[in-house]
C-alpha cells in the first residue's frame, strides 16, 4: 500500500462524495421539511442525466450547460407532482409511509418512461474532455470528475445560502422547525413546501448529471442511487444540509478507498452493510442538527 | 366485522371453502392447457406471498420492502439441496420445508435488530437487506454467482410436473391463508394490531411487542421461503435477478395494500386481482406500459383507498355524502 495510491483514492473519493452530497441534500430537505420520503428523487436525478446525454448527442451541449434546460423543467415537473399528488396524502395518518408508497409509484412510472424513451442500454456521458486529465505531481485529476466536483460544491453552497440568507429559505427553515408557528407569522406552508420540493428535485437533476460523470447509467440505475441517498441522509441527519454534505464526502471517501482494494460488487455490499449497521446503531443520523 | 360474520355462519363458510378447494385441487387433472395450470400456480404463489407479508406488514404495520429476500433464499436453499443431496424432485414438499425454515431462521436473526426500527426506517432497512442478500448471492461462486443455477427437471411429461407443483403450491397457500385467518382471530393477531395502533400503549398493556413482532416476522418469512423453493422447481433455472427481483417485493406490498392489509381476506383479493391484471397486461401490452400502469395503481391506491379496496367499496356511499 503506497501513499500515492491512498492519496489518489482519497481524491477520487472526495469527488464522488461531493456528487452524493448534491444528490442527497434535496432528498434530506424533502424528508426533513415535508416529512416526505421521496423515493423517486433518484429517478428524477436520472432524468437529468438522460436529458444531459440527449442534449449532448443532439447539439453537442456540455452536460453542465444542459442544466439550464433540465433544472427548470424538473422544477416545474416537481411542482406539478407536488400540487396534484403529494398534497393528497399530507393529511394521511402516516404521512411518511404513505409518501414512500406514493413516490414508489412515481419512481416505477419514471423508470419505465425512461426505458421507453432511452432503452435499457447503459450510457456514458462522453464529452470532449472525458479522457483528459489534469496532472499534479504524482496525482492526476480526471476533468469530468473535476467538473462534477465543482458543480456539486457550487450546488450545495447555493442551497445552503438559499436556506440561510433568503427570505424564502428562512421560511423553509421556519416551516421545518415549527410549522404551526410559521403559519401564524404568514408563511404559506403549501407554497413553501412546493418550492422546497421543486428545488430538491431540480438539485437532484444536477446531482444526476454529476453521477453520470462518474458512472455509466441506465434506466434502472436509480435503485442503486436511492440506496446511496438513504446512506448519505441517514449518516448526515435528516434535514441537515451541512451534515448531508459531510456525509456525502465521508461515504465518497469510504467508497473511493475501498474501490482501490476491493472489486466493485463488494464495494456496494460494503456500503449497504454499512447503511444497515448505521441504521441499527443511530437511526436518526450520526450528526443531528437543524436545517 | 369480518370475524363476527364468519363465526356466526361457520358451516356455510366451511362448505364454500372446501368446495372451492376441491375444485382447485382437481383443476390440473381436467386436461386444460398447461398455461392455465401455470397461471393459477402464479396466482397461488402471490396469494401466499401477500398473505404471509400481511402478518408483519398488515397486522403489525411494519412495512417490509424486502420480502423478496426470503423468497430468493428459499429458492436457493432448495436448489442447493437438490444439487448437494441429489434429492428426487418428488420430494418437493419435504425439500421446501427446510427452505422455509432457513428463510424463517434468517428472518429471526435479521429481525431481532431490525424490528427495533419503526416506520420508514424499518422499510428502508428491509429494502437494503434484500439488496445485500442479492449482491451476496451474486458474488458467491458456490451459488452459481451471476450465472445462476440450473436445476434438474423431473423425468415426467410437462403437464404432470406442472400439476404436481400446482398441488404443492396449493397446499402452501392454504396453510398461509389458514395462518392469516387464525391470526385475525387469535390473541396473537390482537397483539399485533395493538402494536400497529400504538406500540407504546401496547407495551403498557403487557403486550410483549419485541417477541410478537419477531414471531410475526419469522412466520411471514417462512411461507415465502417455501414458495420460493417450489418456484425454483417450477422455473428449473434460478438467477439472482429473477428470484431477488425488487419488483416482487413491491408487488407484494401493493397487493396487500390494494386488498386491504390487516384482514386475512384483503391480501388474497389483492393478489388474485393484481396477478390476473398483471398477466393480462403482460400478454397484451409491452412490459414497460404494464409497469407504468402498476405505478399508477400504487398512486391510486394510496390516494383513493389507503385502507384497501374492500374498505373503499364499503365506504363508497359515505364518501359521496361527504
Amino acid at each position: 500500500m503506497n501513499a500515492v495510491l491512498v492519496l489518489q483514492s482519497l481524491i477520487s473519493g472526495i469527488m464522488m462524495g461531493s456528487v452524493y452530497a448534491l444528490l442527497g441534500v434535496g432528498f434530506s430537505l424533502t424528508w426533513g421539511v415535508m416529512k416526505v420520503i421521496h423515493i423517486s428523487h433518484a429517478a428524477f436525478g436520472l432524468i437529468g442525466a438522460f436529458l444531459a446525454y440527449t442534449l449532448l448527442q443532439w447539439w453537442g451541449l456540455d452536460p453542465i450547460l444542459s442544466l439550464v434546460i433540465s433544472v427548470p423543467l424538473l422544477f416545474v415537473a416537481a411542482c406539478l407532482v407536488y400540487r396534484f399528488l403529494i398534497t393528497r396524502i399530507t393529511q394521511a395518518k402516516e404521512v411518511i409511509v404513505a409518501s414512500m408508497i406514493l413516490t414508489f409509484g412515481i419512481a416505477i412510472i419514471l423508470e419505465n418512461l425512461m426505458l421507453l424513451i432511452w432503452s435499457p442500454d447503459p450510457r456514458l456521458l462522453t464529452t470532449a474532455y472525458t479522457s483528459k486529465v489534469f496532472i499534479l505531481g504524482p496525482l492526476y485529476f480526471q476533468y469530468p470528475r473535476l467538473a462534477g466536483f465543482l458543480m456539486s460544491a457550487v450546488g450545495v453552497l447555493v442551497i445552503h445560502f438559499f436556506l440561510k440568507k433568503t427570505l424564502t429559505g428562512k421560511a423553509v427553515r421556519a416551516a421545518w422547525q415549527q410549522s404551526d408557528a410559521a403559519q401564524l407569522y404568514g408563511v404559506n406552508l403549501k407554497r413553501i413546501s412546493m418550492v422546497t420540493f421543486g428545488l430538491a428535485v431540480a438539485s437532484a437533476g444536477a446531482g444526476g448529471v454529476g453521477m453520470a460523470f462518474l458512472y455509466s447509467f441506465d434506466p434502472h440505475a436509480h435503485n442503486l442511487w436511492l440506496i446511496y441517498l438513504f446512506l448519505v441522509v441517514i449518516v448526515g441527519g435528516v434535514g441537515n444540509v451541512i451534515g448531508t454534505a459531510l456525509a456525502g464526502l465521508i461515504i465518497g471517501v469510504i467508497t473511493g478507498l475501498s474501490l482501490a482494494f476491493l472489486p466493485y460488487q463488494w464495494v456496494n455490499l460494503l456500503t449497504f452493510g454499512l447503511l444497515m449497521i448505521i441504521l441499527l446503531i443511530r437511526p436518526h443520523g450520526l450528526f443531528r442538527g437543524e436545517v | 366485522m369480518n370475524m363476527v360474520k364468519t363465526q356466526t355462519k361457520p358451516p356455510l363458510f366451511a362448505l364454500i371453502a372446501s368446495l372451492l378447494l376441491l375444485g382447485l385441487a382437481i383443476f390440473p387433472w381436467l386436461g386444460l392447457p398447461v398455461y392455465f395450470v401455470s397461471l393459477l400456480f402464479i396466482v397461488f404463489l402471490y396469494v401466499t406471498l401477500a398473505s404471509s407479508w400481511n402478518l408483519i406488514g398488515g397486522f403489525a404495520g411494519y412495512l417490509s420492502f424486502g420480502h423478496v429476500a426470503f423468497f430468493g433464499i428459499g429458492a436457493y436453499v432448495t436448489a442447493l439441496m437438490m444439487k448437494g443431496l441429489n434429492l428426487s424432485p418428488f420430494w418437493t414438499i419435504l425439500s421446501s420445508l427446510p427452505a422455509g425454515g432457513m428463510a424463517a431462521l434468517i428472518a429471526f436473526i435479521v429481525g431481532y435488530p431490525c424490528l427495533r426500527l419503526r416506520g420508514p426506517y424499518f422499510a428502508v432497512i428491509t429494502f437494503c437487506f434484500a439488496f445485500v442478500v442479492e449482491l451476496a448471492v451474486k458474488n458467491l461462486d458456490i451459488l452459481g454467482g451471476p450465472e445462476g443455477l440450473w436445476l434438474k427437471s423431473m423425468d415426467l411429461p410437462i403437464h404432470v410436473i406442472r400439476a404436481i407443483l400446482f398441488e404443492v403450491m396449493l397446499v402452501i397457500m392454504v396453510l398461509a391463508i389458514a395462518l392469516g385467518i387464525w391470526t385475525s382471530r387469535s390473541k396473537f393477531g390482537a397483539g399485533l394490531r395493538a402494536i400497529k395502533e400504538d406500540e407504546e400503549v401496547a407495551q403498557t398493556m403487557a403486550i410483549n411487542s419485541p417477541k410478537l413482532k419477531l414471531q410475526a416476522f419469522a412466520l411471514s418469512a417462512f411461507f415465502p421461503g417455501m414458495a420460493g423453493g417450489v418456484y425454483a422447481y417450477h422455473l428449473t433455472y434460478i438467477h439472482p435477478d429473477i428470484v431477488f427481483d425488487v419488483m416482487i417485493s413491491i408487488l407484494i406490498v401493493l397487493m396487500a395494500l390494494f386488498g386491504g392489509g390487516g384482514t386475512w381476506l384483503g391480501p388474497i383479493i389483492g393478489a388474485v386481482v393484481l396477478t390476473l391484471v398483471n398477466e393480462g397486461l403482460s400478454t397484451f401490452v409491452k412490459a414497460e406500459f404494464a409497469r407504468i400502469i402498476y405505478g399508477c395503481l400504487f398512486i391510486g391506491v394510496i390516494i383513493f383507498m389507503p385502507n384497501g379496496i374492500m374498505e373503499f367499496l364499503k365506504r363508497g356511499r359515505e364518501r359521496k355524502r361527504v
